[in-house]
């Protein structure tokens, strides 16, 4: 009994949110994007170049929070160009995101080259402040991913201007017959789904570590998006799901440490097995936005 | 910023123009004048390195391997050129284009074995050397590392040190080179401190480093109190972790120095000659005396070794790692290299050493 209530410790608790605060943010501004109608496979790319900037600006001024801010720039700066592709020049939006995660891992490794005078990753720079939980210690940006959320689902269904965002979703035809502007809200949408995929990688080179690696986002852009799908498009949702991973995630981490004699290729597996078993059990009717994909009729 | 360095009139021609001038010998004698004129204006040897997917910047393997490329540039004059492989689709193109323009193709890594035997069988005039891994094509040099060896003596020093009697492993992906060290680690624990416990963890990945500060957190909410990461960036992370628990927490590294992420962290390093193994091939085939082939390097050849640079580990235990140095380079302990091995492997006490090495290291006389 001892053993079952120590494994449920406060420590796998903050494992979990360390794991999902990243995906937590890339996936509110994926949700944000895709309601908006813009298919938003660009995450790993913006993550990568806040996880870069943020880490280049902490450098540079000495100060995280500066550094942050940086991050979070470049990240909106990297969504104005997908923005610009995939809404104003009405490019496909899948390759205009493919391009932007090409040009996030190309140009961040290119830079870290020029800036550094060395290959694959910045050195040490000052790190945001965290703060203790019960012996482990989360950074300042974990509470902040999870608060992205309540914001997120205000914004969507209690503002007008979300509502109209969700219309240029769902028919940007029907919306622009009713005076919509439908680039300017999907434009919106995109630049915030760049400030939060920023903040996202932000939080794993100066929250979570010291530090900007070539590649260090490994994906999480991609699991994320991933979560807005298992979340059926909803911010709570999309929460649930990125808990999940995260959970299993610490799951994994936990019996890894705990040395069962389990092959460790399932518990390496244990966090994609539990999201598949999860995504077949509970996503029956998955809705995506109708208007996905779909170009506004002028812009 | 590679620096080109201009080859003096005496340096060593490549092996391309080696050729050359052996098969213009006959005509020497009558235009001497032009084969002296064309080896003086011979361009410097190629050394291109391919490194694996972790790519350079991991502070580790690759960047070691980098750091014996740029000695050789220093020193022996070589063109030094570095390809980054991406995913592992980029191997084969990647070998591809450094047979194509260099005289030394380096395959850094066991996880490009296959690709570079497929690259060296269609381009069987050219050099090839291949870290971590032997391949069969016969012009490609396999050196491996005895880093069970290596790992044996940071276990010593890891398993003497723990106050929790708890120690852990944070592995990249399960391959031989990482499972040597992890093998040799555990035995080296086992024989000095039969209590104490090993955790070994993989992570699945070279460059997630986000990824091995949770595995490191997990290991030491564990109770375990020095981590040994093997896992190229992703062991960056295992600093960090060690940093956020405070005083108390150790890393050891492997393959090279780490101090630059945490010198106040790093316990000891398990060092692997990554560098001198690229440096002493380009010095081959500088010299046109390059020959492919199985080399293993280990304490004996001074392949591996423990390093405590910041003084951390105290001087009888240090003296006790000599010993236990001196043991396996005498052939007395064989330490185990695979899981198979360290199942049957029988932990020598530091009491059962043989007692010759009173003075360890100073006369270490060459065995018999």
């Amino acid at each position: 009994m001892d053993a079952i209530v120590g494994f449920f410790s406060v420590a796998l608790l903050t494992a979990t949110l360390r794991s999902a605060a990243p995906l937590v943010f890339a996936a509110m501004g994926g949700l944000l994007s895709e309601r908006s109608g813009v298919t938003n496979i660009a995450l790993e790319g913006l993550m990568l170049l806040g996880a870069f900037a943020a880490a280049a600006g902490a450098w540079f001024t000495g100060n995280a929070l500066l550094g942050l801010l940086v991050g979070v720039l470049a990240g909106m700066l990297g969504a104005v160009v997908f923005g610009l592709w995939a809404i104003g020049l009405r490019a496909d939006q899948i390759v205009a995101g493919t391009a932007i995660n090409l040009l996030g891992l190309g140009l961040t490794a290119f830079l870290v080259q020029r800036i550094w005078n060395q290959a694959g990753g910045s050195p040490s720079v000052a790190r945001l402040p965290s703060f203790e939980v019960g012996g482990s210690t989360l950074n300042v940006l974990v509470p902040l991913a999870f608060l992205a959320v309540p914001v997120v689902h205000w914004v969507l269904f209690k503002t007008t201007g979300g509502l109209r965002l969700m219309a240029a979703g769902e028919s940007p035809r029907a919306a622009e017959s009713v005076g919509i502007d439908v680039p300017r809200y999907r434009y919106a949408a995109v630049l915030a789904s760049g400030l939060l995929a920023g903040l996202g990688g932000a939080y794993l080179s100066i929250g979570d570590l010291s530090q900007f690696t070539t590649n260090m986002t490994a994906g999480r852009g991609f699991i994320a998006l991933a979560a807005v799908i298992f979340g059926n498009w909803t911010p709570l949702g999309t929460l649930g799901a990125a808990l999940l991973f995260g959970f299993a995630q610490a799951l994994r981490f936990q019996v890894q440490a705990l040395n069962w004699p389990i092959p460790q290729d399932l518990l390496i597996a244990l966090p994609y097995l539990v999201t598949l078993l999860a995504v077949t059990g509970l996503v029956r009717n998955s809705q995506p936005p109708a208007g996905l994909g779909k170009h506004a009729t002028s812009d | 910023m590679s620096p080109r360095f201009k080859t003096a009139s005496a340096a060593p021609a490549s092996r391309r123009a080696v050729l050359k001038v052996a098969a213009a010998a006959p005509l020497a004698a009558v235009f001497g004048g032009v084969v002296v004129g064309r080896l003086g204006a011979q361009e410097p040897v190629v050394v291109t390195m391919v490194t694996d997917t972790a790519g350079l910047g991991d502070q580790n393997f690759n960047d070691l391997a980098k750091r014996g490329l740029d000695r050789a540039a220093a020193e022996l004059g070589i063109d030094p050129r570095v390809i980054e492989s991406r995913d592992a689709a980029a191997y084969i193109p990647n070998l591809t284009q450094a047979a194509e323009q260099g005289d030394l193709t380096v395959g850094v890594g066991f996880l490009l074995t296959e690709a570079i035997t497929e690259v060296a069988n269609q381009y069987p005039d050219d050099n090839f050397l291949l870290i971590d891994a032997v391949s069969e094509a016969p012009n490609v040099a396999g050196v491996t590392f005895r880093e069970h060896e290596g790992a044996f003596l940071a276990g010593v020093v890891a398993g003497l040190m723990t106050e929790t009697n708890t120690v852990g492993v944070v592995g990249g992906i399960a391959i031989p080179p990482v499972i040597r060290y992890a093998v040799g680690f555990e035995a080296g624990v086992t024989s000095v401190n039969p209590e104490a416990e090993v955790i070994v963890a993989y992570a699945d990945s070279f460059s997630d480093p986000a990824l091995g500060k949770e595995l490191t957190l997990a290991q030491y909410n564990q109770g375990a109190d020095i981590a040994f990461p093997v896992a190229g960036a992703t062991g960056i992370g295992s600093f960090d972790a060690a940093k956020e628990q405070g005083e108390g927490f150790w890393v050891i590294a492997a393959d090279a120095d780490q101090s630059q992420l945490g010198a106040e962290q790093q316990l000891a390093v398990a060092a692997k000659g990554v560098d001198t193994a690229v440096y002493a091939l380009s010095e081959q085939v500088v010299n046109g005396a390059f020959a492919g082939g199985e080399q293993s390097l280990g304490l004996a050849e001074g392949g591996v070794d423990l390093l405590n640079p910041g003084g951390f580990v105290p001087e009888e235990v240090m003296a006790i790692v000599e010993r236990y140095k001196q043991a396996i380079i005498d052939g007395a302990i064989t330490v185990p290299a695979d899981e198979e091995e360290l199942a049957a492997y029988t932990p020598t006490a530091p009491d059962a050493l043989p007692a010759a090495a009173a003075t360890p290291a100073a006369g270490a006389t060459p065995a018999a």
